[in-house]
C-alpha cells in the first residue's frame, strides 16, 4: 500500500483524503490516530504525524484537545473541488497526449468516452 | 527538538586507514535514525566511539551534553549491542538477560519475557551453542527491553529470517510509539527498514554523505525514462546521479524534485517518471561519491 | 559504587564459573588423590592436587576479560566499574576457596589425612604459622593466579600477541639474569637461607607489592582496551 519512491507522509495524507472522498470517513468523525496509522502501515509514527499535520494545515482535519483528530465540516466538498481541478492535469492531459500519438483527435476521444460510458452503465446499472 | 548527541570534527585513524574523517553531525532526541553505508564505511566505528567502547583520534563527542568515556551517568542511558557481540562463554541466554537487567534503569522484564517467547529463543541453552539467528535474537531482546534513551542496533538481524526480522521491526515501532526514545539503526537492508526511519545518515569512506529527513529524501529523486535523446534534453542542467541505457532507452536518476511544469514537459516529451526507492537512491549516491572521491584512504602516510 | 556491586552480581549470575567448577575441580582432585593414597601402601605422602582450583582461577581470570568484558561494554558498564567489580568478585571467590582449604586442612589434621595418613591440604610450610596464616597464603595465591590470568589477557587485548609474548620472554630473561647473578655472586646459600627464614607466609606477603604492580598495569591497560 505504501510505496517507497514517494514521501510517505504525502501518501498517508492522500489515504485519509481518499477515505473522506469515498465516504468511509465522514465529516465530524474521528480520524485514525498517529499510532494507529503507524502500526497499520508499519511506518515511523513521526512520519504518520506529519501526514496528519499536513491535513490539519489544509483544514481537512482539526484537533479536539485530548480526544484526537476529526474530519472538518465541509472537508469533503473542498477535497472534491480540489480533486476535480487536478483531474484535468492528472488524467485528461495524458489521455490527449496518447490520443495524439495514435492519430486520434479530441472529437474521436469524446466519441470514445460516450461509447464507453454507455457500455459501463449498461453493465453496472446503479 | 533537542539533540542528544553532538559530534564535532570526529576523526578516527587506524594504522593504515581513516575510518572517520572529520565528521560532524547531531542526533535528535526521540528520533529513529538509519545509519547507512557500505561495509567499512565507518558505521560501527562511529557507534563504538559514541558509546565509549572505542576512542577518537581527534574531535569531540558529547552525549547528553557530557563526554561518555568512563561516565556512568551517560553510559547507563545508552545501549549498544554489536553485530558480533561477545557473551560469557558458559552463560545461557537467560543469564545474559539477567545480567543486562542489572544495568539498564528502564529495563522491562515483562517485555523481555514476551520477546523471548515471540523469537522462540531457547533461553536455557548455552550461548556458544546458539545459532547465528538465535544469537542475534539475544542482542535484539537486550536492545529492545533495555529501553535505553539511546539505543544502537548494529545490523541486528544477522541470521534472522524474514518473519523474525518483521517481528523486530514491528516490536521496535510499537515500543517506540509507547516509549519514545532515540534509536540508531545500522542496516544494509535499506528497503526493509526504510519505513521505520525518520532520518537517515549515510556514511561513505568515513564521511557523511547524507544527513536528511527520510521523507524529504524520498521526494528528491526521480528516474526519467524514455528515448535517449529526449532524456538527455530533459536532464540537461540538472543533477544526474545515475544513468543506464538499453538500446535507445535511457533511465536517468535526477535530484531536486520535479515541478508541475517539469511534469508537463515530461508528458509532452513522452517521457515516463519512475519512483526511486530510498535504497536505490542511497546506492546510487554512494556509488557516485565513491567514483568521484579522491582515494584519500590510500594517501594516509 | 552501586554499579560496581552490580558487576559482582553480573560475574556471579552464572554460578558455574565462580562456584561449581572450582568446587568440582577441588572435589575431583581430592577424590583422585585419596584413591591413590589408599592404593599406595606408604603413608606421609604430600599430594599436589590442592593447587588444581588455582590453575582454574588463571583461566577464569583470562575469560573474565576476553568474554565478560566485551559483554559488560554492551551493558554500558564503565571500564573502572568492570575492573573494580571483577577484582572484588575474584577476591570473594579466593576468600571462599581459602576458607574451604582451611576447613579441609583442619579436618585432614583431625582425621589423620582422612584415614590415609597422607597430606592433601596441610602442605608443609603453608601451615607453619597456623590455620590463619595458611588461609592467608591460600587467599593470596588464588587471587594471584586470577590476577596473572587477567593481566596477561588485558595486555593481549590492549597491545596484541606480540607485546604479550615479548613481555613474557623479557620476564624469563630477567629471571635467568637473576639466577646468573646469584650464581655469579655465589649467593645461593644465602638465598635459600633467606627463603627458609622468610617462610611461605613471608614469601606470600613479599608477593603483594608485585601483585599491586600487576593490578595497576592491568587497570591502566584496561582503561584503553577495546571490547
Amino acid at each position: 500500500m505504501i510505496e517507497d519512491g514517494r514521501p510517505i507522509f504525502v501518501q498517508i495524507a492522500e489515504g485519509i483524503e481518499a477515505s473522506i472522498i469515498d465516504g468511509s470517513l465522514s465529516e465530524e468523525e474521528r480520524a485514525p490516530s498517529t499510532n494507529e496509522l503507524a502500526a497499520f502501515h508499519r511506518i515511523n509514527p513521526a512520519t504518520a504525524a506529519k501526514g496528519i499535520n499536513a491535513l490539519v494545515d489544509d483544514g481537512v482535519l482539526y484537533k479536539r484537545r485530548g480526544v484526537g483528530m476529526f474530519v472538518a465540516d465541509g472537508a469533503r466538498a473542498a477535497l472534491l473541488a480540489r480533486r476535480r481541478q487536478a483531474f484535468a492535469a492528472a488524467y485528461v492531459d495524458p489521455l490527449l497526449a496518447e490520443a495524439r500519438r495514435l492519430g486520434l483527435g479530441p472529437d474521436d476521444v469524446a466519441g470514445l468516452i460516450s461509447e464507453r460510458t454507455a457500455g459501463t452503465t449498461r453493465k453496472e446499472p446503479s | 527538538m533537542s539533540s542528544v548527541i553532538e559530534v564535532q570534527n570526529l576523526t578516527k585513524r587506524y594504522r593504515e586507514t581513516t575510518a572517520l574523517d572529520d565528521v560532524s553531525f547531531t542526533i535528535e532526541k526521540d528520533t529513529i535514525y538509519g545509519l547507512l553505508g557500505r561495509n567499512g564505511a565507518g558505521k560501527t566505528t562511529a557507534m563504538s566511539i559514541l558509546t565509549a567502547q572505542n576512542f577518537a583520534t581527534s574531535g569531540q563527542v558529547r552525549v547528553f551534553g557530557a563526554t561518555p568515556f568512563e561516565n556512568p551517568s551517560v553510559l547507563s542511558r545508552m545501549c549498544f549491542v554489536r553485530e558480533s557481540q561477545k557473551y560469557p562463554d558458559d552463560a545461557t541466554g537467560r543469564h545474559a538477560l539477567r545480567m543486562a537487567r542489572l544495568f539498564f534503569p528502564r529495563w522491562d522484564d515483562d517485555f523481555a519475557t514476551q520477546l523471548i517467547e515471540e523469537f522462540a529463543l531457547p533461553v536455557d541453552r548455552r550461548i556458544k551453542k546458539l545459532s547465528r539467528g538465535q544469537l542475534s535474537a539475544v542482542g535484539v531482546i537486550i536492545g529492545l527491553a533495555s529501553r535505553a534513551e539511546i539505543t544502537f542496533f548494529d545490523e541486528p538481524y544477522l541470521g534472522l529470517d524474514a518473519v523474525a526480522r518483521q517481528l523486530f521491526y514491528d516490536r521496535l515501532l510499537q515500543d517506540y510509539a509507547d516509549h519514545p526514545r532515540t534509536v540508531v539503526l545500522s542496516s544494509h537492508l535499506i528497503d526493509e527498514v526504510a519505513p521505520l526511519l525518520e532520518r537517515v545518515l549515510v556514511i561513505e569512506q568515513g564521511q557523511i554523505l547524507l544527513d536528511e529527513d527520510t521523507d524529504a529524501l524520498r521526494g528528491r529523486a526521480a528516474a526519467v525514462v524514455g528515448d535517449s535523446a529526449a532524456v538527455e534534453g530533459f536532464v540537461a542542467g540538472r543533477e544526474v546521479i545515475y544513468t543506464e541505457s538499453l538500446g535507445r532507452v535511457t533511465s536517468a536518476t535526477v535530484l531536486g524534485g520535479l515541478s508541475e511544469q517539469d511534469r508537463q514537459r515530461l508528458v509532452a516529451a513522452d517521457l515516463d517518471v519512475a519512483p526511486v526507492s530510498l535504497q536505490q537512491l542511497v546506492v546510487r549516491l554512494t556509488r557516485r561519491a565513491a567514483e568521484s572521491a579522491p582515494k584519500h584512504k590510500e594517501l594516509v602516510p | 559504587m552501586n554499579r560496581t556491586l552490580s558487576v559482582v552480581r553480573l560475574q556471579l549470575v552464572n554460578k558455574q564459573t565462580y562456584l561449581w567448577v572450582p568446587l568440582l575441580v577441588l572435589g575431583g582432585a581430592l577424590l583422585i588423590t585419596m584413591v591413590i593414597f589408599a592404593l599406595l601402601p606408604v603413608e606421609g605422602i604430600v599430594g599436589g592436587g590442592a593447587q588444581a582450583p588455582m590453575w582454574y582461577f588463571l583461566v577464569v581470570g583470562v575469560q573474565s576479560l576476553t568474554l565478560t568484558f566485551p559483554f559488560s561494554q554492551a551493558l554500558s558498564v564503565t571500564r573502572r566499574e568492570f575492573y573494580l567489580g571483577t577484582m572484588l568478585t575474584a577476591l570473594l571467590a579466593s576468600t571462599a576457596l581459602a576458607v574451604i582449604y582451611v576447613l579441609g586442612g583442619l579436618l585432614e589434621g583431625a582425621t589423620g589425612g582422612f584415614g590415609t595418613g597422607s597430606i592433601f591440604f596441610q602442605v608443609p610450610g603453608v601451615w607453619d604459622e597456623g590455620w590463619a596464616g595458611a588461609g592467608l597464603v591460600y587467599l593470596v595465591l588464588s587471587f594471584a593466579f586470577f590476577q596473572v590470568g587477567f593481566f596477561c589477557a588485558t595486555i593481549y587485548k590492549r597491545f596484541g600477541a606480540m607485546v604479550l609474548t615479548t613481555g613474557l620472554i623479557l620476564l624469563a630473561l630477567l629471571l635467568l639474569a637473576g639466577v646468573w647473578l646469584v650464581t655469579r655472586l655465589e649467593a645461593w646459600g644465602r638465598f635459600w637461607g633467606w627463603v627458609a627464614e622468610t617462610g611461605v607466609l613471608g614469601l606470600t606477603l613479599w608477593s603483594l607489592p608485585l601483585l599491586a604492580v600487576l593490578a595497576l598495569v592491568s587497570y591502566a591497560s584496561l582503561r584503553l582496551a577495546l571490547p
